[in-house]
């Protein structure tokens, strides 16, 4: 084994206090992830002022440092109109009770998982893709609410004070690390507290308490939460559908399952003659029409055909003449290549050159789809129309070989 | 800390095993390819790939894999088709790339037709970052023959790594030759 050339021995100290630290950090997130099968002691309530103690203290520069980290490693989405949307949401969604002096923020993550978690230090990041699915103004504020309840409540804290002292299972922390793959990754670029919030989730006795307290919240705030089970059932279904096997709270099929089976729970007997309230489907739709075409590009790109297809026919609904989303329709179902999906994709090309014949991409598209049935002919007129439009095209290379056995067959 | 974590998960996913010092003409039992290794380089394989590396796969690594079509990825569902361009599969390999949450400020510099061994493949040459934020380079080669998509990869640190062990990646390259799976 070679490994030991690949640490500096100067900082062998340093590594080991932060071992020390890390250690109990990952005990945390693995002991918070199993709580839910293991008898445990209270989670007990905090009740000091914020900041007064050091472990809390300790938890905000941990989370602040986390965020500075991979904030600047460029994920997050840049829209300020939508983060000035939501930051107004979790607003209107704060309780009075909450301490004064927690600032609550809402950014947006460019990832098509989904998931949305809450820093101990009031940060909440949500990402494209659980944004995507949201139908209305009253599904995004379940999320943000049951989010924001794990802040005003110091969940992370609390499950901090809970587990840091519990005897060391080495074995069992390396376990979970090795057999969770997503874990690893999200460990390590999330950081440790982000990582516990984005991937475990928290105890089940405190996710049910973000649960019932996020219900409560959004019903103050004149929301229906009965929208909430709705997009949790849609969740559901589209992770069965899908075969969405992803390493994230919300990605989880047990964990959403869990979340619609409490919110039933809880709205049966006290939310039953709630009316449908605010929805706001229009404006929720213009804030995110962007986001929903360009989650819908991270979906092609997973190969999540269907996800994709339901993000740019949103888009479609608010901009219904623009060329892109007529491209993208083309792309998922040129990539798809179910039976008859070439004549859509054909269809939708077409109506992106029609809305556009400057756009060079559908071009190349219906190129390829001809060159691939042996129709050089006509491949060739849409690649040279590609070309002509765009002739320092990216896949110039590409379509320059094309162009060429296009040329062979003729001459053939 | 961060750095001796990954090496140990490094070393969990390589499988620890057959960490030798090899050169010579390198017919590896489950490989259906073979390839020159030079002298001072060292090969870690497993079923699954060939890995090669000099001073430590932080500085830099060859990668050779014959991975069958179909199998399916890491992070994209997409999967390599026998009857796909070369454009096609490149497309799945950036895609896949662009997926992986490892990968930080990736950006493609190339993505071109290549010919390898008079197989007509393609060429990707990236640049990214590691949480740390050290960067690397990779030039990946892949094509597709029959049920098989090979691909052969260069990854170094780019500053100084990348330039210097690019020819040896090139000789690799030039000495790579597929064999039947059954003659291996």
């Amino acid at each position: 084994m070679r490994t030991a050339t690949l640490i500096n021995p100067a900082k062998m100290d340093t590594v080991r206090s932060h071992f020390l630290f890390y250690l109990p950090c990952l005990l945390f997130i693995v002991l918070a992830t199993s709580c839910s099968t293991h008898s445990k002691p209270e989670v007990s309530l905090v009740s000091d002022a914020l900041l007064t103690n050091e472990d809390e203290q300790m938890l905000w520069q941990k989370s602040e440092q986390e965020q500075l980290a991979f904030e600047s490693n460029g994920l997050i989405y840049p829209d300020q109109e939508l983060e000035d949307y939501l930051n107004q949401m979790v607003a209107k969604l704060r309780p009075q009770s909450a301490p004064q002096d927690l600032v609550i923020r809402v950014k947006v993550i460019k990832n098509a998982y989904l998931n949305a978690f809450a820093y101990p230090n009031g940060m909440i990041y949500i990402h494209t893709g659980l944004l995507a699915r949201m139908d209305n103004e009253d599904q995004l504020a379940a999320v943000l609410a049951h989010e924001l309840a794990h802040c005003t409540q110091r969940h992370a804290l609390r499950a901090f004070r809970k587990y840091k002292d519990q005897p060391a299972v080495l074995i069992a922390v390396q376990h979970t690390l090795l057999k969770t793959r997503g874990l690893q990754d999200m460990a390590r670029f999330l950081g440790i507290t982000g990582a516990m919030a984005a991937i475990s989730g928290y105890a089940r006795e405190l996710e049910a308490e973000a649960d019932r307290l996020g219900i409560e919240l959004m019903t103050a705030a004149g929301y229906n939460p009965r929208e909430a089970l709705f997009l949790f059932d849609h969740m559901i279904t589209e992770i069965k559908q899908e075969g969405l096997e992803e390493p994230f709270f919300f990605g989880s099929h047990p964990k959403v399952q869990q979340r619609a089976e409490n919110l039933q729970k809880l709205l049966d007997p006290v939310y039953s003659n709630i009316k449908p309230a605010i929805k706001n489907r229009e404006i929720f739709f213009s804030k995110l029409a962007q986001l929903f075409l360009d989650n819908a590009r991270l979906d092609i790109r997973l190969g999540r055909f269907q996800a994709a297809r339901r993000g740019v026919e949103k888009f479609v609904w608010i901009k219904p003449d623009d060329t892109r989303a007529y491209f993208l329709l083309g792309e998922i179902y040129r990539q798809r290549g179910q039976a008859s999906d070439t004549h859509k994709a054909l269809k939708n090309y077409n109506r992106a050159i029609t809305l556009d014949p400057n756009y060079a991409a559908p071009h190349k598209a219906i190129g390829l789809i001809h060159y691939k049935k042996g129709h050089r002919a006509l491949a060739k007129k849409f690649f040279e129309s590609c070309l002509q439009l765009l002739p320092d095209a990216p896949d110039k290379a590409y379509i320059q070989g094309y162009l060429k056995q296009c040329a062979l067959s003729e001459e053939g | 800390m961060k750095k001796f974590f990954w090496i140990i998960l490094f070393l969990f996913a390589a499988g620890c095993v057959a960490c030798t010092h090899t050169g010579g003409l390198s017919k590896p039992a489950s490989y259906s390819f073979t390839i020159d290794i030079p002298e001072g380089w060292r090969k870690i394989d497993n079923n699954r790939y060939l890995f090669v590396t000099k001073e430590s796969p932080f500085l830099q690594y060859i990668m050779v894999q014959n991975r069958p079509i179909g199998r399916s990825f890491r992070n994209t569902k997409k999967k390599i088709q026998k009857e796909m361009l070369p454009e096609e599969a490149a497309q799945i390999i950036i895609d896949e790339l662009i997926s992986d949450q490892n990968l930080v400020n990736l950006r493609i510099l190339d993505n071109t037709p290549a010919t390898i061994k008079n197989y007509e493949g393609f060429k990707i040459l990236y640049t990214y970052s590691d949480s740390e934020g050290q960067t690397y380079k990779t030039l990946y080669y892949g094509f597709i023959k029959e049920d098989t998509f090979f691909n052969l990869r260069f990854t170094a640190e780019g500053r100084i790594y990348f330039q210097r062990d690019i020819g040896v990646f090139r000789s690799i390259l030039n000495s790579f030759q597929i064999i039947k799976a059954d003659a291996a």
